[in-house]
């Protein structure tokens, strides 16, 4: 191995100076401990970017292996000559698994591979969930992928215009909140859906997540095209010796997670019924009872988590189902819209692929160039999505806001007699 | 429109759009635009088998992916070449 060239990187060693660990730290190192060129080239480059603040990357091109349109991110340096070692630098997308577990030798195999073909640098987890390999050059492409497949038995993620690897939480293996096997459904839609997941399908990108319960960990209203999300239909547990040892003081509030300081008394009012979306809720002081209207509750199961030993969500469980969220592109930040309030969900998952199916095939057909799916319900409006698109009947709670529109405008087939009724004789009933 | 016919439509179209002196590389829906009468997932699926067949080829904008044909306009590559060791 040759002698490594280090740049002088003033900038963003300040960035070692922070009360956080610092990426810096781990780069240089890595670089140090194995003389690798590329990592020091990175802080070269970035380094420049400071400097001159713009960025020294260029991206596109390559997407993946044969037969696959997703996966890899083609990078280039524009600094060919300054950071040789990192002329190309692509990003490789693992495909993690369901909940993020891993078997420490299955990592170690993947960072030996990744020491001999790519940088060394990797990132746990980008933000579509996937592994993120960074920085290889394009021969290795193929062997990398070979690696992963054969080897390791691994696959790659998803990107560009395809499914994106599905994410959900770590569900029934840690969290007694989990209302559904959210790892079994993650699996197997994932593996129903291989072929958008790997070859480019859609005017855009597409995400799902799952979380188990309505807290949502994954934060999938805010990130994914379609949500799923565990809720319950019947009503809330209470057990109301607990709801009273907590107004007593006796146990402590969100499982004392916030016990770093001391918040005064706990006041079930003020924490609890007061702060209920939907005010549902109501504490008899004299009777020393809760009481919860469960036909209003919209399960945000901020009480649940606020009393967790008193109450527990319902026991007849599924998903809802969220669609929409995004990041601003075309028309802003938005949070996903509820379309189905509940669903009961058993393998084989039928009626939910159904579902999924009937979704994209009209964003397929009448989705923009780089529109995603929330974009084109705002276009098309929310309404004729349920309706028309996806065959269902309008609720109450798809209504964010009462109409402040006093004009209703009504479709031909809704009207009785049509346009071309006999006016005359509706008058001759309705002389005024 | 068989899956056949399907790919000759296709691959015409790039060839005319590249005669015109048009785009060389078109996104999924464009194409599904240029034929109307086909459903887009058929359309997706032939187009997909012509780039297993190296007719077609993928080129990625980092976030969406277009269809091109091989070796024309601007490669995979993105015009960028490794400089000499």
């Amino acid at each position: 191995m040759g002698e490594v060239k280090k740049h002088d990187t003033p900038k963003v060693d300040q960035l070692k100076t922070g009360p956080w660990p610092s990426f810096v730290d781990d780069i240089y190192s890595y670089a140090e401990k194995h003389k690798n060129q590329a990592c020091f080239d990175i802080m070269g480059q970035m380094e420049l970017s400071y400097t001159n603040k713009e960025t020294h990357w260029k991206h596109g091109g390559i997407v993946g292996v044969f037969g696959y349109g997703g996966g890899v991110i083609g990078r280039y340096s524009d600094q060919q000559e300054k950071f040789p070692a990192i002329w190309a630098f692509h990003t490789v997308r693992v495909h993690h698994t369901a909940g993020k577990w891993y078997h420490t030798s299955a990592l170690k195999k993947l960072c030996d591979m990744w020491d001999s073909r790519g940088s060394g640098v990797v990132n746990f987890h980008g933000s579509t969930g996937d592994i993120i390999l960074l920085g290889t050059v394009t021969d290795q492409l193929e062997p990398i992928f070979f690696d992963l497949t054969h080897q390791l038995h691994w696959d790659l993620g998803g990107s560009g215009s395809n499914l994106r690897s599905p994410a959900c939480c770590m569900g029934k293996s840690r969290c007694e909140w989990a209302l559904i096997d959210v790892q079994e459904l993650d699996y197997e839609l994932t593996m129903a859906f291989q072929d958008e997941l790997h070859r480019p399908a859609f005017p855009y990108k597409f995400k799902f997540k799952f979380s188990g319960c309505p807290l949502d960990c994954v934060a999938a209203v805010a990130r994914a095209d379609m949500s799923f999300i565990g809720t319950w239909r019947d009503d809330i547990r209470i057990d109301q010796e607990a709801v009273r040892a907590y107004v007593r003081g006796e146990l402590k509030p969100n499982a004392g997670a916030f016990s770093d300081r001391d918040w005064g008394p706990f006041d079930i009012k003020k924490e609890v019924i007061d702060l209920c979306p939907t005010k549902c809720m109501y504490w008899d002081e004299n009777e020393q009872k809760l009481y919860i209207n469960n036909s209003e509750c919209n399960r945000c199961m901020h009480c649940i988590a606020v009393m967790p030993e008193a109450l527990r969500p319902g026991q007849d469980t599924g998903i809802a189902i969220l669609i929409g969220a995004k990041a601003p592109i075309l028309e802003g930040a938005q949070l996903s819209t509820l379309i189905v309030p509940f669903m009961k969900v058993e393998p084989p998952y039928d009626e939910l692929k159904d579902f999924i199916y009937k979704a994209w095939d009209y964003w397929m057909e009448n989705g923009k160039n780089r529109e995603r799916i929330g974009e084109l319900i705002q276009r098309v409006g929310l309404n004729k999505f349920i309706t028309e698109v996806m065959g269902l009947t309008p609720i109450p709670q798809h209504v964010r806001v009462p109409r402040d529109n006093p004009y209703i405008f009504w479709k031909e087939e809704e009207v009785e007699g049509g346009w071309t009724r006999d006016v005359a004789e509706f008058r001759k009933r309705h002389p005024a | 429109m068989n899956k056949e016919e399907l790919k000759q439509k296709i691959i015409q179209i790039m060839e005319e759009k590249v005669k015109k002196g048009g785009k060389t590389k078109i996104y999924l829906k464009d194409l599904q635009r240029e034929i109307p009468d086909a459903n887009p997932r058929e359309i997706k699926n032939a187009a997909n088998e012509l780039v297993r067949e190296g007719k077609l080829e993928y080129f990625s904008t980092g976030s969406t992916v277009m269809f091109g044909l091989p070796g024309v306009g601007m490669g995979l590559e993105a015009g960028v070449e490794k400089p000499e060791e």
